[in-house]
């Protein structure tokens, strides 16, 4: 199973929590500056040394240079937020340390020599902090890193200098972010160095209303209180959708039912879905299940279905590169197969 | 509103300048704004600039100036110049930071809000003096103690003068911002001059 697939874990709102820290080695430079062979060499050497991280921490891993991934496996994993979209198409020789169920990935000669990343469903920034400082430390204590007393740990892109981390939420916002106030607060919370910002979507669009919260800056604050601010914020959000929604509750009872269940009659017999209505009915549904409108007999794992229908993991299951049209009839084939019967 | 150089497309960017005092608005379409310079703030109409690029181009007062005299400034360890550092906002290896300290502390500041770490100290460090590459051992190393004793205060000011333009800015106060903004030219010549 991987993290995701978790449905006694989800939380309403808050969908999953990130923490991520990157790292370099003070015996090369950093990556944009290394030539194939040293490349080469020093994932070798830090691979050598991470390889018994399963006994650390108990976790299966997988270890696997990027170049031996497919473009599609790439793209999935992109997709799945394993790597982002520098990493997804990077030209030297790079490797993945990824576990079974995706929760923890280690990143060698990204954009920084070590990316160490963790993964969890809710709102689970502290428990992941500690986490990563512990597996950040048995990294540490093979390989030393890139200090400076003044400026932190030192990073490719002074973005990151300092801690090295990004904590990050993902909260499914249905209600509050119709709302003509939305933007306003959203700009709100960048002032108290919380970042907002859309998951899916384009240009303008935002498809399915999840959105990631995560820290500014990474210098100057410790990691307790990146994790307090980003936990707060994310809080603060998160109350104020569900005063917005309890209240749309109260006054239109009936035209939230209606929407809830047009959506999963949609999810469940459509023949084909684009990108966009998928995500938006899928919203709907998570709405409608959080609300208790809606029971399925099998527990419901919302956000593995939005996963789920990205092209990639769509074309991965089908084993062929599909067309738009082929790609929204195999979104909904797979929602039809996947989506529990109601109660 | 049409743009005011091309008067054919749809003018979507609002150019405010304030030039001693006086305050001008333009309104530009998108392809017209990446043509024109904006000196620092071009990188904007680039479509994959880096964050860091905006940030360090935010207040670049005298940012040309400055720039010519320290273009020639390259990292011993892997080779990055400052020139390269500033267009990819990217820093070459750990080294560089000691390297580049004097000539980014200010753009760090204005990036990260801050320039001084707090949080965690790796637990284990054997190879290198964490010490090593911090302001006061660089200069050390390069015999330049006495002058950096001699900025310290005209630094300070200027701190002090660039947080008040910000505010300023913020505030759309623009003639107390041009304000402030001669008065840091001024020191920052005095301090070229001494």
């Amino acid at each position: 199973m991987k993290w995701f697939e978790y449905v006694d874990k989800e939380y309403p709102g808050a969908i999953s929590s990130r923490v991520r820290l990157v790292r370099n080695w003070d015996q090369y430079a950093f990556p944009s500056r290394l030539t194939q062979k040293e490349s080469m060499e020093m994932v070798r050497r830090l691979e050598q040394g991470l390889r018994d991280l399963g006994s650390f921490d108990g976790k299966k891993y997988e270890y696997a240079f990027l170049d031996e991934l497919s473009e599609l496996d790439r793209k999935a994993l992109r997709e799945r937020r394993i790597f982002n979209s520098t990493i997804a198409s990077l030209k030297m020789p790079a490797k993945v340390i990824l576990s079974e169920e995706e929760d923890t990935s280690i990143v060698l000669n990204g954009t920084d020599h070590i990316r160490l990343q963790l993964l969890s469903p809710g709102l689970n920034l502290e428990a992941l902090w500690k986490q990563a400082d512990k597996l950040d430390d048995y990294i540490n204590e093979r390989f030393s890193y890139a200090f400076d007393k003044k400026y932190g740990y030192l990073t490719s892109f002074p973005t990151n200098m300092g801690t090295g981390m990004r904590a990050s939420v993902v909260l499914h916002l249905p209600s509050l972010s119709l709302g003509k106030k939305f933007s306003g607060l959203v700009s709100e919370m960048g002032r108290f160095g919380a970042s907002v910002k859309g998951v899916y979507g384009e240009g303008g669009d935002n498809y399915g209303a999840l959105f990631q919260v995560s820290n500014q800056k990474t210098l100057g604050l410790t990691e307790k209180e990146i994790v307090d601010l980003v936990g707060r914020v994310a809080a603060q959000l998160l109350n104020q959708e569900n005063q917005v929604r309890s209240m749309a509750l109260q006054k239109h009872r009936l035209e939230c039912e209606d929407e809830a269940f047009k959506a999963y009659g949609v999810l469940k017999y459509a023949r084909r879905l684009s990108a966009k209505d998928a995500m938006l009915l899928l919203s709907q549904l998570m709405s409608g299940i959080s609300d208790g409108i809606l029971e399925t007999r099998e527990p419901c794992p919302v956000y593995r279905l939005m996963l789920g229908i990205q092209p990639a993991n769509l074309q991965k299951l089908s084993d062929r590169p599909l067309g738009k049209e082929e790609l929204d009839a195999a979104r909904a084939s797979y929602l039809r197969a996947e989506l529990p019967e109601l109660k | 509103m049409l743009c005011e150089r091309c008067k054919i497309r749809e003018a979507n960017i609002q150019y405010t300048e304030v030039i001693n005092g006086v305050k001008t608005e333009h309104n530009f379409c998108a392809q017209c704004a990446k043509e024109l310079d904006f000196g620092p703030y071009s990188a904007i109409f680039d479509s994959d600039f880096p964050l860091g690029k905006l940030l360090s181009g935010l207040l670049g007062v005298g940012e040309s100036q400055e720039h010519q005299k320290t273009h020639q400034v390259i990292c011993p360890t892997c080779g990055t110049s400052y020139e390269e550092f500033i267009k990819n906002s990217r820093f070459g290896c750990g080294d560089c930071y000691g390297v580049f300290d004097i000539l980014i502390s200010d753009n760090i500041k204005q990036l990260q809000g801050s320039d001084t770490h707090k949080g965690k100290i790796p637990r284990y460090h054997f190879h290198k003096d964490p010490d090593r590459f911090s302001v006061g051992a660089l200069s050390g190393e390069d015999g330049q103690d006495q002058a950096k004793g001699q900025q310290a205060e005209p630094k300070e000011q200027l701190r002090i003068l660039e947080a008040k333009l910000k505010e300023a800015i913020a505030k759309e106060e623009y003639e107390m911002a041009a304000s402030y903004r001669d008065q840091i030219r001024s020191l920052r010549k005095e301090q070229e001059t001494t």
